[in-house]
């Protein structure tokens, strides 16, 4: 055992080189600025809509938009950036508006992964007994009930307003929480249990909660938030596809617009060539959404693993104890 | 180490019979909380039921429904006979009045084949593609492999089917003139469809290529880890293609090839030729399914490049490949399995979604049908099948795990 140094009594924060090194992974700086684009775009779309667009009525809006001066589904053009729909919206303003929606069901997932496995991960771990043979055995359990297929079972054929992004991130959130993510960080909380720093915890007399607060989570966060952003992946993927299922028109989901030009491009097959900016649009969005959150989360991984930086032997905050065992 | 496993090294039992058999026991326990779960999952989450239907009927037809149906009971009731039913192997009768156990019997051969040979073949092509294009690849191609494993993690799958279709359905089409099948799948199995007595159905080949495929494939595993096991490495390389080139033989010696060949990619005078193929949806399970384990067999390779026994063995003079296969590999083989095992809820949606959008008449038709009637036992019975399915993949997992790495047979979660 090694020295119960004041280092050791420190409460560990966040590690910093971690982050140091989250944010020089390419994959998180890729991730990172696919959402900044998604968030520009949304914000981008009413200005455009007051100042460009501005005298043209209703033309750009998402939901209500028709250009009467031309006919519809058209291709991109100066216009129309992204083309129109086949019911004459402007594509670029649904695209724009359908990332806040996506947005909505990545973060309440995330939150709902990261509280639930980071509660009953400290928990386990922390409780060990008949507390942790439960919990292991559930979130075995629990990955069997694939949450993208539950939420299907509860949202198929419901409309926005009794099942929308809100309920979407939250069901996927607590079922994939209660699952895979649960098991991962259970499993790193595990061996942060049987580390040094813990018995010099007990040693200097710290209380359950105080243990696990100060000494448990903050090694969990990293564990947890890669959980939370591989989780979003899912989330938005099951969003768009309950939005291409019970897609209904009025809508504009990413979904809804894949819907839309598969649907339209089988009506007019041999008449009409396919409109695939409306498919491109909303494929696109959905695709490099969830891949921005993929990416974040394998990034965040591969950024903790000491193994993958190069110059892993630098006495310090990251000792073997923190290896990739861990973190997969 | 537990009483069993001490007793087991007595008696010099072999590692995997007690290991197997604690497995077994974990694998037992697991799934009743997964189907208790599940059971009261549908029962208190699940908004609808089937009788939600008739609301508009009024509170007496409604309870008349509930009644004729079996709701009105109590629920730890019909948890119990639930229960009892699935001891028994029944899974129930549909709210329409058919046996589940039928319905999804009829559908499990199309989704054995696609779901097992595409998750096989998916990891197979991953786990090459993470080893063999990390080590010593350059950075660019390193970059392809990055953004492809993304790609296909986070694709659209409806879309990924869309273009599927799309692109490979006049190519396919002119494939099967070319081996001499009629453009038109209803001239094969004219014998089934008028009803003569004795005639090959197409469920009938759909078993035999769903079992035939599973063994193929299973077989084709084993003798491939035994091969790199033995250091052969033709036996590795061939394996699988030799396994499945010796299934398509036998099929084709059975005199069933025509007909096994037509269910891989139906065609139909209506515009939906290319939608029900099981060659399609092979090849779009592969597509989501092989990224998420190339991208972790990519991270553990690059990992282990600076580990002091990778410049042990090169100093030995072994040679690269050697290095890479038989030593860095292997290491980095264990943890991704059991990773896999946590993506597989992920890329199993995934298939789902490509099975449904592809109009296959398996699970997720079934599934996906059932949702629409609010026909509970058979969400419930395709829920229980997919679990059952993952836990046998678990227990797979687990064995190949311990086959690589001896400190893991003690059989414990």
């Amino acid at each position: 055992m090694t020295a119960v140094g004041e280092a050791a009594l420190a409460p560990v924060k966040f590690p910093r080189r971690a982050r140091r090194l989250a944010m020089l992974n390419a994959k998180v700086i890729a991730g990172v600025g696919i959402l900044v684009i998604f968030a520009l775009l949304t914000f981008a779309q009413p200005l455009l809509e007051a100042t460009i667009w501005a005298g043209r009525g209703n033309v750009y809006d998402p939901q209500f938009g028709f250009d009467t001066t031309i006919s519809h589904p058209s291709a991109p053009s100066l216009d129309h950036w992204l083309g129109t729909s086949s019911l004459g919206r402007d594509v670029f303003s649904m695209f724009a508006h359908a990332a806040r929606p996506t947005f909505l069901v990545a973060l309440t997932a995330g939150l709902a992964i990261g509280g639930v496995s980071l509660l009953l991960g400290s928990i386990a771990a922390f409780r060990k007994g008949w507390a942790d043979g439960f919990i292991s055995h559930l979130s075995d359990a629990m990955v069997l009930l694939p949450a993208m297929l539950t939420v299907f079972v509860l949202g198929i054929g419901r409309s926005n307003e009794e099942f929308g992004a809100l309920q979407v991130g939250l069901s996927f959130g607590v079922l994939y929480g209660l699952g895979p993510a649960t098991a991962t960080v259970r499993a790193a909380a595990m061996t942060i249990m049987v580390r040094p720093f813990m018995e010099a915890a007990r040693v200097a007399g710290g209380g359950g909660p105080w243990i696990v607060t100060r000494h448990v989570l903050p090694h969990l966060y990293p564990h947890a938030a890669v959980q939370a952003m591989i989780g979003a992946t899912g989330a938005v993927i099951a969003d768009a596809f309950l939005s291409f299922r019970s897609a209904v028109g009025e809508d504009f989901g990413f979904g809804q617009m894949v819907y839309d030009g598969i649907t339209w491009s089988s009506l007019m097959a041999g008449i009409a060539p396919p409109p695939w900016w409306i498919m491109l649009a909303g494929a696109g969005g959905i695709t490099l959404l969830a891949a921005a959150f993929y990416l974040l989360g394998v990034g965040l991984r591969e950024a903790l693993d000491p193994r993958l930086s190069g110059d892993r032997v630098d006495g310090g905050i990251v000792t073997a104890a923190d290896g990739p065992g861990h973190f997969r | 180490m537990n009483e069993a496993g001490d007793a087991g090294r007595r008696l010099r039992v072999p590692w995997f019979v007690t290991f197997l058999g604690l497995r077994l026991l974990w694998a037992l326990v697991t799934l009743l909380i997964f189907l208790t779960a599940a059971f009261f999952f549908m029962q208190v989450w699940v908004p609808y039921s089937w009788a939600t239907q008739f609301t508009q009927s009024g509170p007496a037809a409604l309870a008349a429904v509930r009644e004729a149906v079996g709701l009105d009971r109590p629920l730890p009731e019909q948890y119990a006979d639930f229960m009892l039913g699935l001891a028994r192997g029944d899974l129930g009768t549909s709210f329409a009045g058919g046996s589940v156990g039928d319905v999804i019997l009829e559908a499990l051969p199309i989704t054995l084949t696609v779901f097992i040979g595409g998750t096989v073949i998916g990891w197979v092509v991953g786990e090459m593609l993470g080893r063999v294009g990390t080590w010593g690849g350059s950075r660019v191609s390193g970059s392809v492999l990055s953004v492809l494993g993304v790609l296909s993690a986070a694709i659209f799958p409806p879309f990924l089917v869309y273009l599927l279709v799309r692109w490979l359905r006049d190519p396919l089409l002119d494939l099967r003139e070319l081996i001499g099948l009629p453009r038109d799948s209803l001239d094969l199995w004219r014998g089934a469809v008028t009803g003569e007595a004795g005639a090959l159905t197409p469920g009938d080949v759909r078993w035999l290529i769903a079992l035939g495929l599973v063994a193929a494939l299973g077989l084709g595993m084993v003798a491939r880890s035994y091969g790199r096991r033995q250091q052969l490495g033709w036996v590795e390389a061939l394996a699988l293609p030799g396994t499945l080139l010796g299934f398509g033989v036998g099929i084709g010696l059975s005199g069933l090839g025509p007909h096994a060949l037509d269910l891989l990619y139906r065609a139909d005078i209506s515009a939906s030729t290319g939608r029900g193929s099981p060659g399609l949806a092979l090849v779009g399970i592969v597509l989501i399914s092989f990224g998420q384990v190339m991208l972790v067999m990519r991270a553990g390779m690059q990992a282990e490049r600076s580990e002091d026994y990778v410049l042990t063995a090169r100093a030995k003079g072994l040679t690269e490949r050697a290095v890479r296969d038989r030593h860095v590999a292997r290491n980095v083989m264990a943890p991704v399995l059991a990773g896999s095992f946590l993506t597989f809820p992920t890329v199993l949606a995934g298939m789902i979604i490509v099975e449904y959008e592809l109009e296959m008449d398996g699970l997720s038709s079934v599934l996906f049908d059932a949702i629409e009637f609010q026909d509970i036992p058979v969400i419930m019975g395709v829920i229980v099948v997919l679990g059952l399915m993952g836990v046998g993949f678990r227990l797979l997992t687990d064995l190949t795990i311990a086959s690589l790495d001896p400190r893991q047979r003690q059989g414990r979660a």
